[in-house]
């Protein structure tokens, strides 16, 4: 039996929204919402104004409106504002220090390098991903000395002396991390074992190269070290803060991964026990992996953070960017007072290459969700 | 604590050094390099321009003594040293010489282990003033303000001598040369206070270096030049003699370009000056030619000066102490016979 009633279904039709009030949206709603709400944020912001009208124009106007940009010696720079000449002639030297023109490509190749396993170290499948990329970062400072140096791989033999600027920098940087990882990694495995020999001698280097500034430990390396090898030895200078990096940031590091390890629940641990696992296996397969996770970071962090100490080297004559910043200044062809486009230019790289780390520090954290909600 | 800290180095290194190790020449010859100690940057001294190459008055040292010993000016391997590490660079014998703006002091002389060899340039503390000031001599200039660089020696040297002229003045201190500049630029002070060849350096950067003059008062002295470590006489010979010779070129007229001509046909004085006769070279242990190669590739004092920081270079210093004694500066070299 059919049914016989038919209606329309009756349909519940919203009236059209209405447009919120116009004071409540729109730019005129949001600057009065975030910056004249009150009377303090008012004046707060007409200093803020103030002050930026004040500051901005001149400082656009030295940077970019009348400031030189070609040229080729300081003859160029006769404006008032900034003299761009002088960073460009310098360019070489700022990024790649005297390291011979025809090699330059060495350099290159190593700062590809280090981009490239680092990137291989993200995007690789996950399950071969540790497996791959911690034998190539443990390799990389090691291929990047050979490739720079020359001897070992059959190029020119290049001399410490000739390797500066901002590469430098940037290699020095990633060869003390990488280095320091696996020791860092011991000391804190040292610091919370139960050997009490184990353990005393890892806080007393912890402690030491964390409570010592990174400038004496530089003049330590530079000035005391050589004292105390026999005469006829010398270990090159780089190398010598190269160790004194390396110890500084194990130090810095090994207290990141305690951090770690006291953020792993202890039924990991009683678990992987109860499987029956040995110390090393519980450690290698099932605590490692989630401490690297958690510290992720502030690994990261750590590594911003002795990437701009690296400028420290200039204090003991390394040619890295700023002492071939201050070396350019004092070249009595550019005497012509360039010290704050040079700063300034030194200062923006770093802030590019920092900000860089921060963004992909923070990207990681988003993917390895380190906040261990679970 | 400077004192304690140097005497501390210095006791370390004199224990090294007795264990010693002459043949710093053996070395050399053997690495085929000259490993030289220089600054990490001054104008006209020791400094780098945009293709890496060193050039100065200090560099040139290096160059002689690479020339006299490796025959080639340009085998001198380059150390940028910073002032605090410069003697254990030395010592330690990272470095074969260090030709790096030190000064020779007694202190330094006796106590560290080394040997001067030599003065390179005769510098000490002078005053720069605004030409507007129409100041001619430091003595006028009581009551005035000084910009100085923070925590060096110019500071006791200023101190000391206006103490002793009894002199009104007022120290304004910078910390860094830029700064000492831009003070006195903006007038903060009436003068400028500094190491002579810094003055210069400094004028330089001014908006108007027209308006500015060098003082002729110099009120301490500070003689640069060359260093080698004590226990090797030989070596300091080869230094102390390859400065010497650039000093006797000059005195004798021998250029870099006359050289060849001085060494067939000059008065016999070119002749020994340049291997032509007697065992100059033998008795150092070099060959016979080292001053004819130091004149040849580096050029005798007075081109060396006038390329680096005289004439020919930005700097306009003049020579000053710093002219050979005949022509009324205290540049002297031994007798070369």
């Amino acid at each position: 039996m059919a049914n016989t009633f038919k209606t329309d279904p009756i349909e519940f039709k919203p009236a059209a929204a209405q447009p919120a009030p116009s004071s409540t949206v729109g730019p005129v709603a949001w600057i009065k919402e975030n910056l004249f709400s009150s009377i303090p944020n008012s004046v707060v912001t007409i200093l803020v104004i103030l002050g930026l009208l004040n500051v901005v124009p001149g400082v656009i106007d030295w940077m970019f409106i009348s400031s030189t940009w070609s040229g080729a010696s300081q003859d160029a720079c006769v404006s008032d504002g900034a003299c761009w000449v002088f960073i460009q002639a310098w360019s070489q030297q700022f990024f790649y220090g005297s390291y011979p023109s025809d090699g330059l490509w060495r350099v290159n190749l190593s700062l590809i390098l280090l981009f490239v396993v680092i990137v291989l170290s993200f995007t690789l499948p996950a399950n071969i991903r540790l497996k791959v990329s911690v034998p190539l970062f443990l390799v990389l400072p090691f291929v990047c000395i050979a490739i720079l140096d020359g001897r070992l791989v059959g190029l020119d033999y290049v001399n410490t002396d000739f390797w500066g600027g901002f590469s430098l920098n940037v290699l020095m940087a990633a060869a003390a991390i990488i280095v320091a990882f696996p020791f860092s990694f011991l000391w804190a495995l040292g610091r919370r074992s139960d050997m009490p020999l184990a353990r005393s001698i890892s806080v007393v280097f912890i402690e030491f190269f964390r409570g010592v500034p990174v400038l004496a430990l530089f003049f330590m390396g530079s000035v005391m070290l050589p004292l105390f090898f026999a005469e006829g030895t010398n270990v090159d200078k780089l190398v010598r803060v190269w160790i004194v990096l390396i110890f500084f940031m194990s130090g810095y590091m090994a207290e990141v991964f305690r951090g770690g390890f006291q953020a792993i629940p202890s039924g990991q641990y009683e678990a992987a026990d109860s499987i029956g696992l040995g110390y090393w296996q519980k450690t290698l397969l099932i605590i490692l992996p989630q401490v690297i996770k958690v510290s992720m970071p502030n690994i990261l962090a750590t590594f911003v953070m002795l990437f701009k100490n690296t400028v420290f080297l200039l204090i003991i004559g390394i040619p890295e960017v700023l002492q071939t910043l201050l070396t350019a200044l004092s070249n009595s062809n550019w005497l012509g007072g360039h010290a704050v486009e040079g700063y300034v230019f030194v200062g923006v790289i770093f802030w590019l290459c920092c900000f860089g780390m921060s963004m992909l520090a923070s990207s990681i954290e988003k993917k390895l969700d380190t906040s261990h909600r679970n | 604590m400077i004192k304690l800290s140097s005497l501390i180095v210095g006791g370390l290194a004199a224990g090294l050094t007795l264990g010693a190790q002459a043949g710093t020449l053996d070395d050399v010859k053997k690495r085929g390099t000259l490993s030289c100690g220089v600054s990490t940057g001054l104008a006209g001294f020791s400094q780098k321009d945009e293709k890496g190459k060193w050039s100065g008055l200090d560099v040139d040292v290096c160059r002689a003594v690479a020339a006299a010993v490796l025959g080639d000016a340009n085998k001198v391997q380059y150390k940028p040293l910073t002032a605090k590490e410069r003697f254990t660079a030395l010592q330690s014998g990272e470095i074969d010489v260090l030709s790096r703006n030190t000064t020779w002091t007694h202190t330094r002389d006796t106590s560290l282990g080394l040997n001067f060899a030599g003065v390179v340039y005769y510098d000490g503390t002078g005053f720069m003033v605004s030409k507007k000031l129409g100041v001619k001599s430091a003595k006028e200039l009581d009551g005035a303000n000084a910009c100085i660089q923070a925590g060096t020696s110019t500071e006791l040297a200023i101190s000391d001598y206006f103490r002793e002229n009894k002199i009104k003045y007022k120290p304004v201190t910078f910390d860094t040369s830029d700064q000492t500049r831009a003070g006195f630029e903006s007038g903060r002070c009436d003068f400028l206070t500094s190491d002579q060849s810094q003055l210069y350096a400094l004028r330089i950067g001014l908006k108007d270096p027209k308006g500015a003059i060098v003082l002729p008062e110099v009120i301490s002295k500070e003689p640069l030049g060359p260093v080698v470590r004590q226990g090797d006489d030989q070596w300091f010979n080869i230094v102390k003699w390859s400065l010497s010779a650039m000093i006797e070129g000059e005195e004798q007229g021998v250029t870099s370009s006359n050289v060849a001509d001085k060494l067939a046909n000059g008065k016999p004085g070119n002749k020994r000056l340049l291997g032509g006769e007697g065992e100059l070279g033998k008795n150092l242990g070099l060959n016979p030619d080292w001053a004819y190669q130091v004149i040849k590739q580096v050029g005798n004092y007075s081109e060396s000066f006038e390329r680096n920081v005289g004439s020919g270079s930005p700097l306009k210093i003049s020579r000053g102490l710093n002219a050979l004694w005949k022509d009324g500066g205290i540049l002297y070299s031994p007798a070369m016979r």
